[in-house]
């Protein structure tokens, strides 16, 4: 928030802030349509290298003048303003700002405005998780629902008092009519598109904030109230409407929900144990947490009271971490972009704070980068992936809901990367080159936080010039060491080693500017640090989730028939024509096919061309290449010497696929067993082998152990 | 969750049938170094698929069996060997018994001893891990024990061989727990939902009650033209809307709870309130609902009015009338029934003995006549002859008349009621009072069981086709845009969309046309080594055909020269029972 920026800025900019705002946010969306062409996501991030990218508008105004927007739609892409004025309208005394050119920009208003907001909002949640059950049922009896189900339409009108929130379960389609809502940190006004929102059992259920408008000072409120109810009019028909328009005021805000059923959603929900998913977990049930209302189950979503699952439970070091992160990129103090390191023990709320995170950023900016460091519960991508991404579209589900293409991927084929560090710590390495350096980078981390998996952290810390690095903790004592720039002055990490103490003196001076801001966060959630037991929540049935989420991508979007895998028409190859490797061990390799049948691979780039004279060409060690994908091996043709393959990978990117890597990750074990149609025995699968014999399990490693290697290491 | 607990399971394996897993288990205990060697490549192919999932007792065995083979080889001094013997040794004391272990360390002596370990295995481990090195000897004698008790435990009891009957059980296992725990998740969730949607249904009813019941008051306060109130209010429609989505959902449990008292079957109140008389037009000969309270429910039904819902709720209205209820429910049961049935012959018919109004259904449906006359006949009332002439009259293909006039004959002696006639003369022949004529009504019973033939062929044959119909969909069917656009942007590269007519649907993953069930289909005779330094492949320019050493075993064992292959010979042995 910084003064003296006023003068650097043109006043040309200022005058024309508005127009361009509307176009940026068109094209925000419109971007977001081509982001699974990296091609051209890339193209525009060279245009926008120039300075930090576009941010979006939180702005009313813009939204709803849709033929301003159209026109501005017509602007060439690369008009496209790196520094985005006339945010105005939306902070009280803006109108003067905009006129006179106050010493402030608008820009950092609007930042002050959503930091308030978000302190705001934080307090309010606050407030609610603190106060007394008795007064939270209190709260909850003044204020119903406000709820319209149309028949002809099939959707639900809903209007919410500012502060008023929706805890769900289930899936939806979120459009806002009027006023601005939020969803795990990402705002949604009127006139913007519509968006999916996930709530399964599986995770913390989504909240629906509806927000205080701040424009309403300076509103008419009479005007105000005309307008939201005249929105209202346009969607229910004159009979059932009454009741909401009594109760519409001008600081309203309005959303309509629709059904969401998409392939993703048929495909896992045709699976028998996943039929449930989008219903009340089984404590919530238990706990008899759903609130009867028929409008909003008509369409898919189940609200929950805040007696059973009060949903996201953020504590006081959480909203300040965020609000500080959110603040840092709308601040010119910082000459280059933020790269933000999220680390902390299993179950500590990274996941859901990185998303928190990645959502309260793309309110202001049109893409953040991703980079992904889990290999075991991976955000984007089918677990054992270690992959770059850009990050357009707010995640308002779990990771199995927003599988996408990233821009760069490395198949790790395991869920966790104990037994090669090298080939990690390398294949990040290798990622971390195409990271554009123009966009605020988000970095997840695993679970492992002991021993050499804390001796990890440092190193990624000194790779990619961290400059901001929260730690999540729970319980009364921290999981492990704070990662502080003065703790990582002497730190050894599995690749990087601290300065030798002869050069120590130089090494302060030099290190001091690269050094990084540390904050903590005390998770303070129920459960915090013990995993989920429940259904759908362990991690092998998360990996399950997300690689079916995956392969759902390969469901006919317009047909409700959900196929099977082995339905699809195949590709082929000839086995001489791509590589073969197996990534964690080793295998015989006249028998690398009974390895590799039905099973999944990642589809890999090698530089070099493969081409041998029949028989399969073996990879004596693991590359590290870029992937392009999953696939299953579908069937190996022995007489023609074809592997046969199915993937959703589209053909473009296929055709550059020359080696695939068999992982330990494999295939959810329900695709499998339930291949309907299928004549005789399914391949793999046996109903005879029993479990009850000795051995017949798998090796059992009892985890309260500690291993007096690893705690020694730090 | 329909499946008991008994139920089995399907697991993933990694072999790829049982023909597979046989061979492995012949060729580990053949005492062939060849063959034992052919083996452990197939299980380093096995512990690629499992991953950490590899069971404990085939890591064991091959390490204990790969000790054998080099052993065999002659190339080893006894020291190298005693260290590799040692290694697999310790691995299977230690893994073997660690799920035995609980929080608190347990001593591995006791644990294998509940195991039939014997102490001198345990002990041999504890001189490998802490004390002086044992001889060679005494590690190859440790190692043929282990292996044959693996043999024992595990290999010979596993899928399902004959030996596996009488083991005591003894449930550890942490996937089984896992199911199991889930199962009974699941089960208590199904539970809850269940009694949640039955609470929903209930609610729903009543709600909808009191919105007809305050209809009625209207209408006879106001007194407005007779039938006013059947045409459902705005309040009403949005209830009814309501009834029809929860429906469509579970329509069991909907159906379940419609029958129940108080809402078909009304109660003395509900009677009274609505001024029918109880005793008015009762006649359990030839039961109908009351006109009051058929139009009560008349909103309800003409909205549910699809063949599924009706056919369910015929269905449940027999079966609950084969529970033989106390009269006043039986009374409705059948009264709903038949009215069901008559507004449904009417629609076709156009009787007029109704007023238009009470028409429930626009088109007539097809109600699934064979079942409805078994369920009619299994459920016998006062009503059922009369049940059964409706049913007969209304059916699309009757049984011959002689057969029908048996039936009603039968079924009024069975209820002891009066059979009236509809043909006139009753044929003494056809009195079934006697023996013969009992068999003689056995012997036309079967010819019109022959007569119902054709209808029940038809729907199975219809049902047959949906059925394909469904498969064929399932069979992905690339249009020729989607199949040029493919094979354009793949055209350059090694890579092709499959051509083949292949109907891939019944093939599973991991199975292709013309693949052979012998375990030995996936060997590879020929392959080459790529080698990738620094992101650079560097290919063997003249690739090196290693021939394949366990291809010499392969000719021995492979299907030529014998009978039959492995699977065949698999399928003969089960197939084989010994008395």
């Amino acid at each position: 928030m910084k003064a003296q920026k006023t003068s650097s800025q043109p006043k040309g900019t200022l005058r024309n802030g508005n127009k361009r705002a509307k176009n940026s946010k068109w094209h925000g969306h419109n971007k977001s349509l081509h982001a699974d062409d990296p091609a051209s996501a890339r193209h525009e991030h060279g245009i926008a290298s120039s300075g930090k990218p576009s941010m979006k508008p939180l702005k009313r105004q813009y939204a709803k003048a849709v033929s301003a927007r159209t026109v501005s739609s017509l602007l060439p892409a690369g008009q496209k303003c790196k520094r985005l004025a006339a945010h105005t309208h939306s902070n009280g005394q803006a109108v003067s700002v905009s006129s006179s050119g106050d010493s402030e920009t608008e820009d950092s208003q609007g930042w002050r405005a959503y930091a308030q907001s978000v302190l705001q909002n934080g307090m309010q949640t606050n407030a609610e998780a603190e106060e007394s059950l008795p007064l939270e049922h209190l709260g909850e009896d003044i204020q119903p629902f406000l709820t319209q189900f149309d028949h002809v339409n099939n959707r639900t009108l809903m209007v919410m008092r500012p502060g008023q929130t929706l805890c769900f379960r289930g899936k939806c389609l979120l459009t806002c009519l009027y006023g601005r809502v939020e969803v795990l940190g990402f705002t949604i006004e009127e006139g913007q598109q519509p968006y999916p929102l996930y709530s399964p059992s599986s995770h913390c259920p989504l909240t629906i904030t509806a927000l205080a408008d701040s424009s309403l000072s300076t509103k008419n409120r009479k005007e105000g109230r005309q307008e939201a109810k005249m929105v209202v009019r346009k969607y229910l028909s004159s009979v059932p409407r009454k009741h909401l328009l009594n109760e519409m005021d001008s600081d309203s805000c309005a959303i309509l929900l629709e059904a969401l059923d998409n392939p993703l959603t048929r495909f896992l929900t045709s699976q028998s144990p996943l039929k449930e998913l989008f219903s009340l977990s089984s404590r919530e049930l238990r706990a008899d947490s759903a609130v009867d209302n028929s409008a909003l189950s008509a369409v898919g979503v189940t609200a929950l009271n805040s007696s059973g699952c009060p949903g996201l439970m953020t504590s006081r070091s959480y909203r300040d971490a965020l609000h500080r992160l959110v603040r840092v990129w709308g601040d010119d103090d910082c000459d280059r972009c933020p790269v933000i390191l999220v680390y902390g023990a299993r179950n500590s709320g990274k996941s859901t704070f990185v998303r928190h995170l990645i959502n309260s950023l793309l309110n202001h900016t049109t893409s953040v980068e991703y980079m992904e460091c889990d290999v075991g519960q991976t955000e984007f991508t089918p677990p054992g992936c270690l992959s770059l991404s850009a990050v357009t579209e707010p995640l308002l589900g779990p990771p199995f809901t927003h599988q996408q293409e990233p821009r760069h991927m490395v198949y790790y084929g395991q869920a966790d990367c104990q037994s090669d560090l090298d080939r990690y710590l390398d294949s990040l390495k290798s990622l971390w080159r195409h990271s554009s350096g123009d966009m605020p980078v988000i970095i997840n981390t695993m679970g492992w936080v002991r021993g050499l998996g804390f001796q990890l952290l440092v190193d990624l810390v000194r790779f990619f010039s961290v400059t901001h690095v929260v730690q999540l903790s729970f319980g009364e004592t921290s999981q492990c060491p704070a990662l502080t720039p003065e703790f990582l002055r002497t730190a050894h990490g599995w690749q990087t080693h601290p300065p030798a103490p002869s050069a120590l003196g130089q090494a302060e001076l030099q290190e001091a500017p690269n050094s990084h801001v540390f904050l903590s966060i005390h998770s303070e959630f129920q459960g915090a640090g013990t995993s989920g037991e429940m259904r759908h929540q362990r991690s092998n049935e998360l990996r399950d989730l997300s690689l079916m989420g995956y392969f759902s991508q390969m469901q006919s979007p317009d047909s409700s028939l959900v196929r099977p895998l082995h339905c699809f028409t195949p590709y082929q190859v000839p086995v001489s024509s791509v590589a073969i490797g197996v990534t964690h061990c080793e295998v015989a390799p006249s028998h690398i096919l009974y390895a590799a049948n039905a099973s999944l691979v990642g589809l890999c780039c090698l530089d070099e061309n493969v081409a041998g004279r029949g028989g399969p060409m073996l990879l004596s060690q693991t590359p590290i290449c870029p992937c392009v994908g999953l696939g299953v091996l579908r069937g190996v043709d022995m007489v023609r010497g074809l592997y046969l393959l199915v993937t959703p990978v589209p053909p473009a990117l296929l055709r550059r696929v020359n080696c695939l890597l068999l992982g330990e990750i494999s295939l959810p074990k329900a695709l499998l067993t339930t291949q309907s149609g299928v004549d005789g025995d399914l391949p793999y699968v046996t109903t005879d082998y029993s479990f009850e014999l000795t051995g017949a399990g798998k090796l059992h490693v009892f985890k309260g152990l500690a291993r007096p290697g690893f705690v020694k290491a730090k | 969750m329909k499946n008991k607990p008994a139920a089995k399971i399907r697991h993933v394996v990694a072999w790829i049938n049982k023909a597979e897993w046989d061979q492995v288990l012949d060729y580990l205990y053949s005492k062939d170094a060849a063959l034992q060697n052919y083996a452990l490549q197939r299980i380093s192919a096995w512990k690629g698929r499992f991953g950490h999932n590899t069971p404990v007792a085939v890591e064991s065995t091959a390490d204990l069996v790969r000790c054998q083979v080099l052993d065999s080889s002659g190339q080893l001094d006894s020291d190298d060997l005693v260290l590799l013997y040692g290694m697999a040794l310790v691995r299977f004391v230690n893994l073997i018994t660690e799920r035995r272990q609980g929080r608190v360390a347990k001593p591995l002596r006791r644990l294998a001893g509940n195991m039939n370990i014997p102490e001198w295995i345990v002990n041999l481990r504890h001189d490998i891990t802490h004390r002086r090195l044992p001889t060679l000897k005494w590690c190859r004698k440790g190692c043929a024990f282990v292996l044959q008790w693996l043999q024992q435990e595990y290999w010979s009891r596993q899928l399902g061989s004959r030996l596996s009957e009488d083991w005591d059980s003894e449930s550890e296992e942490e996937e089984d727990e896992e199911t199991w725990a889930r199962r009974r998740e699941e089960e208590l969730l199904t539970q809850q939902k269940e009694t949640e949607n039955q609470k929903k249904a209930r609610e729903l009813l009543i709600s909808y009650e009191k919105e007809r019941f305050q209809m009625y008051e209207e209408w006879l306060k106001h007194g407005s033209p007779h039938g006013a109130w059947l045409e459902p209010s705005s309040d009403l429609s949005w209830t009814l809307k309501q009834i029809k989505l929860f429906a469509t959902e579970s329509r069991e449990i909907f159906t379940d709870t419609l029958v129940q008292d108080g809402f078909l079957i009304p109660t003395q109140e509900q009677l009274e309130s609505l001024d029918i008389d109880p005793i008015g037009c009762y006649d359990p000969l030839r039961p109908c609902v009351p006109r009051v309270f058929l139009q009560f429910w008349m909103p309800l039904l003409k909205g549910l009015n699809r063949v599924t819902f009706i056919r369910r709720v015929l269905e449940k209205l027999f079966a609950e009338l084969s529970a033989e209820p106390d009269p006043h429910r039986s009374y409705y049961l059948s009264a709903w029934i038949s009215e069901v049935v008559l507004c449904n012959s009417k629609s076709l018919l156009k009787v007029k003995k109704k007023s238009q109004m009470m028409e429930l259904f626009v088109n007539r449906m097809q109600l699934g006549w064979q079942q409805l006359l078994t369920a009619c006949l299994n459920s016998p009332c006062a009503a059922t002859p009369y049940l059964l002439q409706l049913l007969l009259k209304d059916m699309d293909e009757p049984p011959p008349p002689d057969t029908q006039e048996k039936l009603l004959r039968l079924s009024s002696i069975y209820t002891q009621g009066e059979y009236h006639d509809t043909h006139g003369q009753p044929d003494p022949s056809k009195h079934v009072y006697t023996l013969q004529n009992l068999k003689e009504k056995l012997r036309r019973d079967g010819n019109s069981a022959h007569g119902l033939g054709p209808g029940s062929s038809l729907s199975n044959r219809s049902a047959s086709s949906a059925q394909s119909l469904s498969n064929e969909d399932l069979q992905e069917k690339l249009s020729a845009s989607v199949l040029e656009q493919r094979t354009a942007a793949l055209r350059g590269s090694p890579w092709q969309v499959c051509t083949d007519k292949v109907p891939w649907k019944f093939y599973p993953l991991g199975k292709v046309p013309g693949q052979s069930e012998d375990p030995s289909c996936l060997m590879v005779e020929t392959y080459s080594t790529v080698t990738v330094f620094d992101q650079q492949v560097e290919l063997d320019k003249t690739p090196q055909h290693h021939m394949n050493p366990s291809i010499h075993s392969q000719n021995r064992t492979g299907s030529d020269g014998q009978l039959w292959s492995l699977a065949e010979l698999n399928k003969l042995k089960s197939g084989l029972k010994l008395f």
